[in-house]
């Protein structure tokens, strides 16, 4: 039935393949690809087996990057997930060393940081008056001053039983086991938040909260559970990064929650939610820990890195910017 | 046409272009000095980019501006400001955090050896707040001012730059009927001071109370220039639509059914207290009421929005456990919120993903989203209530607000188990023809058995298209009025409170 | 006129609240360790938080106009490394020329930062991210991976040495020019104005963009001032200097009572902010408390003092609320 002036409304999906390859992510396949071919030119030992030996120290960190993803498209942010790690790690490696079996250390690390993500979403949740950066400014440091206190005056501790961790840093054929997992973990989180009615709530609140709210989602409720996500996402984290360091100090993690942040804008995610899909942000992490490792096989100064990795964030920023103010004054012209 | 005539300020031929739209085409105004004139027009005629051009934030492309006889261009807002034009914009352009003080002299502060005089410029703040007959102090924080308040904080800083023409943008529109009448007697005394005042209005009432000459703009372009004494209402109305509007409130006479929908001693704390009311299936109930009674507060807790203190709701007779906005709408109680863009959509979505997005889970297959399902479903309802738009994927904010008014209205409908529908305020803001159209969408969901909560603060439309009408007053219902008992005094009555020469939705 | 309850007194202003806090605090202190308020003490306070407290201002300003600056240590690495550098090899040893380079590159920091976020509109937090790699990648750079010893800014270091009074008098010349800024000059008002509504300061004929970019440079500058400042005071300069230390100056001005939406804040507020902080790290070991448990409290004492703000707030508005007669 139409309206009284049978006046139709087109519902047929516009864009075609071209669309679909001028898009940020098509972009950020290139990027990947030049990485790698300059990685290649610039060291002579960059190649699939070494870049895949050296990748499981990197790895660890994407995990993150999808329930920070989230954080982001909901519009909130989270900067305790570097202390969530270390405090994990931490936990783990005392439940280790008390003896427990591996499982149930493995069990420690993810809860530790599934506790410490429920307490940075009930605070967002209860609190909604208070930007998610202030809380999670709280609890970062919280979070690292109870991994400072218990780690004592030493401030490192050792995991004195490593089978475990031996066992999951271990390879089928060239790929560390931690790859197909992250891979999984990618398929599943990309699909639900560009597919599913979940993942349509996420942008919902992200764009505007008010209305998600009128329009019956729960939006504190998966706020809660999102940071929640998070911090359970950061737990895993900690575990493949004690399986590459066999250990943790007070500075385990430190920084993680910018670089964690940075992969997800390089990889088209805005701040102010709503925005953006976790496809890039999968490769972004890809292209840093590729840099990385090519500049570390250089021996390159590895601090190098920080100056590339921030100028590549802004970039991702300001050309997008810049070319979207361009065409406008073609246009008044 | 009299060549004597003394202008203040005249505009000839101004075109202004946004990328891809004419926002206006060729437009002239002339404005005498000591006059109030009214411009009127349907929204997206161009008003508010024309006062925008008056008061330099827009530069128009082709066009001249004269101003005493002179040509003037401006620059900027602040040329025009000098100039001694000053703009009181219709959401309050204020500075919440900061002091009434500041918020009149921004820019423009008392400045000695580069200190700010903060004592000299309280008193003279005062002053002027004084001559207002202002009930607040210069050293008050404007954000926690009301709304009739914070708009007369605007005209305090209209005043303070000794402007010659000021322009009044939507003035009226968060007013209550005295605070109105306050306005009213603020631009009485302008006039008399011999200031020139240009307003934009959707209101009748308030050209009629007020201007002299009535400007009208229609699809960006100038339609004509008006006596108010010599123009009637039916050809005002068509020279703003471009067509004749008969029949404005199509209510037609429907059978009501049973009840379908009661609250019980509904009350929040500080809101609304002990409300009862009762709908019946085929029944329009509007709800009235000042700004500020509790209208809007009560149907949100009655839908999950806020958590009321006490309070039963009953649909079809049982009684139903709200807690959260889902509930409400399981049950079948839908809300078409006050506020459309920012309750009702999602601006920068597609109106498709709007329309279904209350409804995604239903379609939706093990929690994936089926998007062919919800492109029919949105086509269907976007075309049943006639919206304006070229495909469903356009973006909520490309659309006028009687159009988005028409997407929130396709969204309640695409909500298969609605019973009863709530609308708040669902001609706020839009033109003439669209009211209309949303009228008429009203009255077919009451021939189809639908219960209607309509709230609004618009008298006619209020008597035009209730079968029973409820008033609020502070927090309370103070009275039910049938179709045949309703008028406009009798609403103003119950409304206003008693004894008191009405400072209605004001708090302490 | 009704008279206000103690509570809204205290809640009213976040200033009033924050000493009443801070009396509180001292003598709670006082009473725990009865020499806490010796000059030594209090001196050592304000030079051990004499960064923080600097970088505070430039904050207020920043979070003022509803932004954020992450990058401000390490512009302040950059500029401490690169005149540690100058000295070491020997380029240049004259103290003032060494604070006009520091706050230089400093200016130049904050003004990339700010044109960046007014003219291509990126966000505060992305923007000075992007730029948190950059200048603490561009100081390890120059640093070629050694470190300007106490040996290679001798000279210099008598500036900031233990007991000359340089820092305090940049400390309280900083936060006196900053007061009367703030208040009572046209444009620390538009700082103000664009904070609060950016839409209406552009309609009032205030420049938005260029208070934006300045903002975003006064904060580089006293980053730049900080980075000099660090090396004179610690006698060294090290790429990895004041790392992670944003944070700090960060929570002295949400303690302060400074908004992160914008609009709202003041110099006093956020000099009590960085005060409570530096004073509560100053007196943990003194009152027994472990000084490694620091930083959990710290912690503790920033989100209790925002959620209590809520908490309170939203009694207030209850009360309000209450009041209203139906």
């Amino acid at each position: 039935m139409a309206g009284k002036s049978g006046r139709e409304i087109s519902a047929v999906p516009e864009g075609g393949l071209k669309e679909k390859l001028l898009t940020w992510e098509g972009a950020l396949v290139l990027i990947f690809v030049a990485v790698n071919i300059l990685g290649m030119i610039i060291s002579p030992v960059y190649n699939a087996t070494n870049v895949l030996r050296e990748m499981p120290k990197y790895l660890a960190e994407a995990f993150m990057v999808f329930g920070m993803g989230y954080i982001l498209v909901l519009g909130d942010i989270d900067i305790s997930v570097g202390s969530i790690v270390c405090l994990s790690a931490t936990m783990a490696c005392f439940a280790g060393n008390a003896g427990m079996p591996f499982v149930l250390v493995a069990l420690v690390c993810i809860l530790t940081g599934l506790v410490c993500g429920l307490i940075n979403g009930i605070i967002a949740s209860r609190f909604t008056e208070l930007p998610t950066m202030i809380i999670t400014l709280g609890t970062q440091i919280i979070f690292r001053g109870i991994a400072e206190v218990s780690l004592g005056s030493g401030g490192s501790i050792s995991m004195n039983n490593t089978d475990g961790l031996s066992a999951i840093a271990s390879k089928i054929g060239p790929f560390p086991i931690s790859f197909f997992i992250l891979v999984i973990a990618a398929v599943v989180f990309i699909t639900i938040l560009a597919k599913t009615t979940f993942g349509r709530k996420l942008y919902a609140i992200g764009s505007n909260q008010t209305a998600a709210k009128y329009a019956g989602i729960d939006v504190q409720g998966i706020r809660c559970l999102c940071f929640t996500l998070l911090g359970c996402l950061s737990g895993v984290s900690a575990l493949f990064l004690l399986s590459t360091l066999y250990g943790a100090n007070t500075t385990t993690g430190n920084g993680f929650e910018m670089e964690v942040i940075a992969m997800c804008v390089f990889g088209g995610i805005a701040t102010t939610g709503g925005k953006g899909n976790l496809i890039g942000g999968f490769i972004a992490a890809f292209i840093i820990f590729c840099l990385k490792i090519a500049l570390g096989q250089r021996n390159i100064n590895t601090q190098l890195i920080l100056v590339i990795i921030g100028m590549m964030l802004i970039l991702s920023v300001v050309i997008p910017a810049i070319s979207a103010a361009i065409p406008k004054k073609k246009k008044l012209k | 046409m009299n060549v004597a005539e003394d202008l203040i300020l005249e505009l000839k031929g101004i075109t202004k272009i946004f990328p891809g739209v004419k926002a206006l085409n060729n437009v002239q105004f002339q404005l005498r000095r000591g006059e109030v004139h009214a411009l009127m027009g349907e929204n997206g005629a161009g008003k508010s980019t024309f006062i925008k051009v008056i008061t330099g934030v827009h530069n128009a492309e082709e066009g001249q501006m004269y101003l005493n006889g002179k040509e003037v261009h401006f620059k900027g807002p602040l040329d025009a400001q000098e100039a001694g034009i000053a703009a009181v914009y219709q959401h309050p352009t204020s500075y919440p955090e900061l002091s009434v003080t500041e918020n009149i002299f921004m820019g423009h502060e008392t400045v000695k050896g580069g200190i700010i005089q903060w004592r000299e410029m309280n008193e003279k703040a005062q002053e002027l707040l004084d001559s207002l007959d202002a009930d607040f102090k210069a050293t008050d924080e404007v954000g926690a001012l009301s709304v009739a308040q914070q708009q007369m904080t605007e005209i305090a800083k209209a005043l303070s730059s000794n402007a010659q023409i000021f322009i009044l943008d939507e003035p009226t529109a968060a007013l209550t009927a005295n605070e109105s009448e306050k306005l009213y007697g603020i631009v009485d005394k302008l006039r008399e001071d011999g200031k020139s005042v240009i307003f934009i209005s959707h209101r009748f009432e308030d050209m009629y109370r007020l201007a002299s000459r009535v400007t009208v703009f229609r699809d960006s372009q100038y339609i004509g220039t008006y006596d108010v004494d010599g123009i009637s209402n039916a050809d005002l109305i068509k020279a703003m639509v471009g067509r004749e509007i008969t029949d404005m409130y199509p209510k037609e006479k429907i059978e009501l059914g049973k009840e379908i929908f009661r609250i019980e001693g509904m009350s929040r704390t500080g809101f609304f207290k002990d409300v009862s009311l009762n709908v019946r299936a085929g029944e329009i109930v509007g709800l009235t009421g000042l700004v500020g009674a509790g209208r809007t507060e009560t149907i949100e807790s009655v839908c999950g929005i806020t958590k009321p203190d006490a309070g039963k709701v009953y649909l079809e007779g049982k009684e139903l456990n709200i807690k959260k906005p889902e509930d409400a709408m399981k049950a079948g109680i839908i809300l078409l919120p006050e506020d459309r863009q920012k309750q009702g959509l999602i601006l920068s979505w597609g109106l498709g993903r709007n329309v279904t997005l209350p409804i995604q889970d239903e379609l939706a297959s093990n929690g994936f989203n089926d998007e062919k399902k919800e492109r029919e479903l949105s086509k269907e309802r976007l075309e049943e209530v006639d919206t304006k738009a070229v495909t469903i994927f356009q973006p909520a904010s490309s659309l006028s607000g009687g159009n988005q008014q028409k997407v929130v209205v396709a969204k309640a409908l695409a909500q298969s188990n609605m019973k009863v529908v709530i609308m708040d305020e669902p001609t706020k803001g839009i033109d003439v023809g669209a009211k209309k159209e949303i009228y008429e969408i009203m009255g077919q969901l009451a021939k189809k058995g639908y219960g209607i909560i309509m709230i609004s603060s618009e008298m006619p439309e209020i008597i035009g298209m209730s079968d029973r009408v409820y008033v609020m007053r502070n927090g309370r219902v103070s009275g039910c009025l049938d179709r045949s008992e309703v008028t406009q005094e009798r609403i103003l009555e119950l409304s206003m409170e008693q004894g008191s020469s009405g400072n209605g939705g004001k708090t302490a | 006129m009704k008279k206000k309850s103690i509570l809204q007194t205290l809640t009213g202003s976040r200033e009033m609240s924050l000493v009443a806090v801070l009396v509180v605090l001292l003598i709670v202190i006082e009473i725990m360790s009865p020499s806490f308020l010796s000059p030594t003490n209090v001196s050592q306070i304000f030079r051990n938080n004499a960064l923080t407290m600097l970088m505070a201002l430039g904050m207020l300003c920043v979070m003022l106009t509803a932004g954020i600056d992450i990058s401000i240590t390490s512009t302040l690495a950059f500029a401490g490394m690169t005149i540690g550098m100058l000295q070491k090899h020997d380029v240049i040893h004259n103290t003032f020329l060494l604070f006009v380079i520091g706050v230089v590159i400093g200016i130049a920091c904050g003004l990339l930062n700010g044109i960046i976020i007014a003219k291509a509109k990126v966000a505060p937090i992305i923007c000075t991210m992007g730029f948190m790699y950059i200048w603490r990648g561009m100081a390890y750079v120059i640093s070629g991976n050694t470190w300007a010893s106490g040996a290679d800014v001798a000279g210099f270091s008598d500036f900031g040495k233990e007991g000359s009074a340089g820092p305090y008098i940049i400390l309280i010349a900083a936060y006196v020019i900053f007061f009367v800024f703030m208040k009572w000059t046209r444009f620390g008002r538009k700082i103000y104005a664009v904070g609060s509504n950016a839409e209406a300061a552009r309609i009032s004929g205030i420049d938005v963009d260029k208070t934006v970019i300045s903002v975003y440079t006064i904060m580089g500058l006293l980053a730049g001032l900080a980075g000099v400042l660090s090396v004179s005071i610690y006698a060294s300069a090290q790429p990895n200097m004041q790392y992670g230390k944003e944070m700090d100056v960060i929570a002295a001005c949400v303690i302060g009572g400074v908004s992160m939406s914008g609009g709202r804040g003041s110099v006093t507020g956020t000099f009590l902010g960085a005060l409570i902080i530096a004073i509560i790290a100053k007196a943990l070991p003194l009152v027994g408390i472990d000084s490694i448990a620091q930083n959990l409290v710290k912690g503790i004492i920033i989100l209790a003092v925002v959620i209590l703000n809520v908490i309170t707030q939203r009694m207030m508005d209850h009360q309000n609320l209450v009041r209203r007669e139906m």
